[in-house]
């Protein structure tokens, strides 16, 4: 078959690029390794996780706040089977979702492994070895990323676990040794926690996500002891060890302190790396760099007519920033000149409470010597946090000092995942943080912390607080 | 933040329409829906309503005819509640000085075209020295300003945060708004201003232009990007002076760069194409050059313009010259030209022919007493005619220094406005570009004008025998209806015989 473009890998960045370049009037392609659509995002990421964090928040609910919400119920219990079949139902009607989406943008699905024979050439290999091969003008390569193992101690995915296999665990562990104090780690930690299990956390950095602002950390360690949780910081781990029935897990503190501890799982999340396996980047001459693509301004690699998107380049890991990729691709071969702003690209945790930022953190601003001003406010102000009694948590702006612009917004608590649209929208609009403090939020929601905390950071004067 | 008014679609052929009269003077405050303007297009008149209550801001002139679209006049909603006392009263009444008047007007100094001579009527930008956003000091110079007459710097009248209005190149009139300034707290005015600027600012709260001035939106930016335009010449209507979708969907790229342009292909008759370049090009007249083609016209309509030629042997000014032009250039630190001498014997034949330095005025003829001499200096803009005023009392080097000077001047584009108006004859000298003979075109309301050519060895005949001798043909072109023939040509006769033989220029013979 001949195509204007393929699309290889049909994760949040592939499938959109590819719906975007047929409504732009390209005859397009998809190649799709996996059974499902979806990549990592709609089968073993984002969606099941979702699922899941929800799962758990409403057992935590019954189990401890339905009392004083006036709802006695006999204690509930874990059915782990039908949390997860429910998770895959979600994941099932997602990437059929997805399915429709193609099918109504008249793209081609080629399921199987796609693998370059040269720039316009790609060999198509199903699962049952049958080969076909396309031939396109142009191509975009969405192949995303896998979690990254221990060097010495990679998954053996029965006891040393991925988040793959986090989200398909058949029994609730009753110690979950989570490796990695990132997002995927407090996420998926966050849930065993609520569900029952003992979780601990062992961190190489002094903070939890430590990419984020460190107020996020910082509050987010504080909901994360309240929850039970045992996080070591500034941990090393030297070793894991599959006992059979338990691992056994080595770390060292900075003084050198050496830490045992013994679980039943250990979820290694410590990152994710470009997958470029199989993907024949040597039959056109792309070379990885540090497993990823190259790519220029434009997200084109050094071959002319092919073009890298999502987690396989620079950047941020995130669906989202790979779905802005996809459009932005598809947009340039029809020869507009559509933008991407990285800087205003949000951070989500989805923990409960979430944590959300966009735009600069506090530390990043310091680096730069750049005068800032701060505004804080605290959910327990707030009076639909208290109604749902979800106070744990706080918005922080981040103001230019002199025009009052608003450089960061971050969020620790309920909804902020859905509240940082409104932080992106006003930077990408260059509003100082009176423009929001002026504009009208509704009462009450939690919306009226982030205005609140722009008071705050116009010119300290909040009213709630 | 001022809603711009701009001129309705009226109907499917008309594209232009002029403002018949203006119901409404600039400072006003109109209410919603208000008649404030009569429009006149070729097919009908009719009536233009305020969009919104607020004062008004008239842009566009009564008497001018303006696009479909183009705005002509802001309504300012903000200030509708506190409509300012008109200016003079107000400085009349408080003996402050001068300066500080201009900082008042709620935080914001509007800067519109000033009078800068009579006849002058418009303007164009013709270059911003200062950018959008730059902190500007008063009297600072912040753009060049065009006129058909002079270009000249326009002295920031506020100290604060620049915005510019009207973008290079654009053509503004007498009145119209520049660019605003955003009053910062550094200028020095009085207590009770400074109170009322703060209150007034407050209110506006943010909607007062700011460090995102110029900021396209998301969307904005992509559709500036794909036409090519950078946002820096994008004005922006948003909020703090953002650019919009919209403004982003209206920008035009520069009408000046001859690279957007250039590009279209000619689609003229159908040509058999030899390969070579088709394209043509479009450029904007300036002002400059609007009105100088305005006004040869009309001369050339309301004159009764005729042209007499003689020659001049110019030998004997020649030797003089060598010989003397050393010694001159170190007593006075200027050549020796042939200016000095052309104007010198203008100035004395027009002692004997007082019509040639005449003028009609109405029903009267103006004589002069004295010689102002305009000289025609080409610059890249275009012709400039600079004065060089009692010409008559001048001496040779004063001339000569004259002539340097005003050159100079108007090659740079620094004459100003006093400097070129007022001659009451004019030389011209199209010999510098190797004319042999022409017909120059007077220069109104002067009555005369000299034209000079190039000098070329000829052979003529001195005392019964053919010679070489450097000849120069002389035209002088006049108004017939104030020049007799034999006015004229005794004039150019007597110009003539003072070149041929310089010690007349001494004894006045």
């Amino acid at each position: 078959m001949q195509y204007n473009v393929t699309v290889i890998g049909s994760g949040p960045g592939g499938y959109v690029a590819a719906i975007r370049c047929a409504q732009l009037g390209f005859k397009t392609a998809i190649i799709e390794k996996y059974d499902t659509l979806g990549g990592t995002c709609l089968n073993v990421g984002c969606i099941p996780s979702k699922a899941l964090l929800d799962s758990s928040e409403h057992f935590i609910n019954a189990k401890e706040h339905f009392k004083e919400h006036g709802i006695d119920i006999p204690a509930p219990k874990v059915n782990i089977k039908q949390m997860i079949k429910r998770k895959e139902d979600v994941v099932k009607s997602n990437v059929d979702g997805i399915a429709f989406l193609m099918k109504k943008n008249k793209i081609d699905v080629l399921k199987g492994t796609g693998s370059f024979i040269d720039k316009n050439t790609i060999k198509v290999t199903s699962s049952d070895g049958k080969e076909t091969q396309v031939t396109t003008d142009k191509v975009i390569i969405a192949t995303g990323s896998k979690p990254t193992p221990l060097p010495f101690a990679p998954f053996d995915k029965k006891r040393i676990i991925s988040s793959t296999e986090a989200l398909t665990l058949t029994e609730i562990p009753s110690h979950l040794i989570v490796i990695g104090g990132g997002v995927i780690g407090m996420e998926l930690g966050s849930v065993y926690a609520r569900l029952g299990s003992k979780v601990t956390v062992v961190e190489f950095l002094d903070s939890l996500i430590p990419t984020m602002d460190g107020t996020m950390g910082k509050e987010l360690q504080k909901v994360a002891k309240k929850m039970g949780m045992d996080i070591y910081l500034g941990h090393k781990v030297t070793a894991v060890e599959n006992k059979g029935k338990e691992v056994v897990l080595k770390a060292e503190a900075k003084d050198g302190k050496v830490l045992e501890l013994k679980g039943d799982y250990c979820l290694v999340s410590i990152g994710r790396k470009p997958y470029t396996d199989g993907l024949g980047l040597d039959k056109v001459g792309i070379e990885t760099v540090k497993g990823q693509i190259p790519v220029d301004d434009h997200l084109k690699t050094n071959v002319d007519n092919i073009y890298a998107i999502g987690d396989v380049v620079r950047g941020a890991m995130l669906a989202h920033k790979a779905e802005e990729e996809g459009v932005f691709v598809a947009e340039q071969m029809a020869g507009q000149k559509p933008h991407i702003n990285y800087l205003l690209i949000p951070g989500v945790v989805y923990t409960w409470p979430e944590v959300a930022s966009v735009g600069y953190t506090e530390e990043q601003l310091k680096n730069q010597g750049r005068a800032y001003k701060t505004g804080t406010f605290p959910y327990k102000a707030l009076g639909r946090a208290r109604a749902s009694m979800d106070t744990d948590g706080l918005v922080k702006i981040l103001a230019d000092k002199q025009t009052d612009e608003i450089l960061g917004v971050h969020i620790v608590g309920a909804r902020a995942a859905d509240m940082i649209a409104a932080g992106v929208t006003a930077m990408e609009f260059r509003a100082s943080a009176e423009d929001v403090a002026r504009m009208s939020h509704a009462h009450p929601t939690y919306m009226e912390a982030v205005k609140e905390a722009c008071l705050a950071a116009t010119a300290n004067r909040p009213l709630h607080i | 933040m001022a809603i711009q008014i701009k001129v309705p679609t009226v109907g499917e052929s008309i594209s232009e329409v002029t403002i018949a009269n203006w119901l409404k003077k600039d400072g006003d405050v109109v209410k919603l829906d208000e008649v404030i303007a009569e429009l006149e297009s070729d097919k009908a008149t009719f009536e233009l309503t305020a969009q919104s209550d607020g004062v008004l801001k008239i842009l566009k002139q009564q008497g001018t005819t303006v696009p479909i679209g183009e705005t002509i006049c802001e309504i300012e909603p903000g200030a509708a509640q506190a409509p300012q006392p008109p200016k003079a009263p107000a400085t009349a009444s408080t003996p402050q000085p001068q300066k500080t008047e201009s900082k008042v007007s709620g935080g914001i100094k509007e800067m519109k075209v000033p009078a800068v001579g009579e006849s002058i009527t418009e303007v164009t930008i013709s270059t911003w020295l200062k950018k959008e956003g730059d902190f500007v000091k008063l009297d600072e110079v912040i753009a060049e300003v065009e006129s058909d007459k002079a270009t000249f710097e326009l002295p920031a009248e506020a100290t604060g945060i620049l915005h510019i209005v009207a973008k290079e190149k654009e053509t503004l009139p007498i009145g119209g708004l520049i660019c605003k300034i955003e009053i910062t707290g550094e200028s020095p005015v009085t207590e009770p201003q400074e109170k009322k600027e703060t209150a007034v600012s407050a209110s506006s709260g943010g909607s007062d232009k700011s460090y995102a001035a110029g900021h396209p939106s998301p969307a904005a930016a992509k559709i500036l990007s794909e036409k090519g335009i950078p946002a820096n010449q994008v004005q922006g209507n948003g909020v703090g002076g953002r650019i919009t979708k919209e403004d982003a969907v209206k920008a035009q790229p520069s009408t000046t760069k001859p690279a957007e342009t250039k590009a279209q292909p000619s689609q003229a008759a159908p040509v058999i194409s030899s390969g070579g370049s088709r394209n043509i090009r479009k450029e904007k007249m300036t002002s400059l050059r609007k009105t100088i083609a305005k006004r040869l016209v009309s001369v050339k309509n309301e004159t009764a313009m005729l042209t007499t030629f003689n020659e001049v042997d110019m030998k004997p000014i020649m030797d003089m010259r060598s010989k003397y032009k050393d010694q001159f250039k170190e007593k006075y630190g200027v050549g020796l030209g042939f200016m000095s001498f052309f104007t010198k014997a203008v100035c004395a034949a027009l002692k004997d022919f007082p019509a040639v330095n005449a003028s009609v005025e109405g029903d009267e003829i103006v004589y002069h007493d004295y010689c102002d001499i305009s000289i025609a200096v080409s610059t890249p803009r275009g012709l400039v005619v600079p004065v060089i005023r009692n010409a008559e009392l001048l001496s040779f080097n004063q001339i000569e220094g004259e002539v340097v000077r005003l050159a100079t001047k108007g090659r740079d584009g620094k004459l100003s406005i006093e400097e070129m108006t007022g001659g009451t004859f004019s030389i011209t000298n199209g010999g510098v570009f190797g004319s042999m003979l022409s017909t120059p075109i007077l220069n109104p309301p002067q009555s005369a004008i000299l034209g000079m050519h190039n000098i070329v060895e000829r052979p003529v005949v001195k005392n019964g025998e053919i010679v070489v001798r450097p000849i120069m043909y002389l035209a002088l072109s006049y108004d017939h209806r104030i020049v007799d023939g034999r006015e004229s040509v005794s004039f150019l006769v007597r110009v003539k015989e003072m070149l041929e033989d310089p010690g007349r220029l001494i004894l006045g013979v």
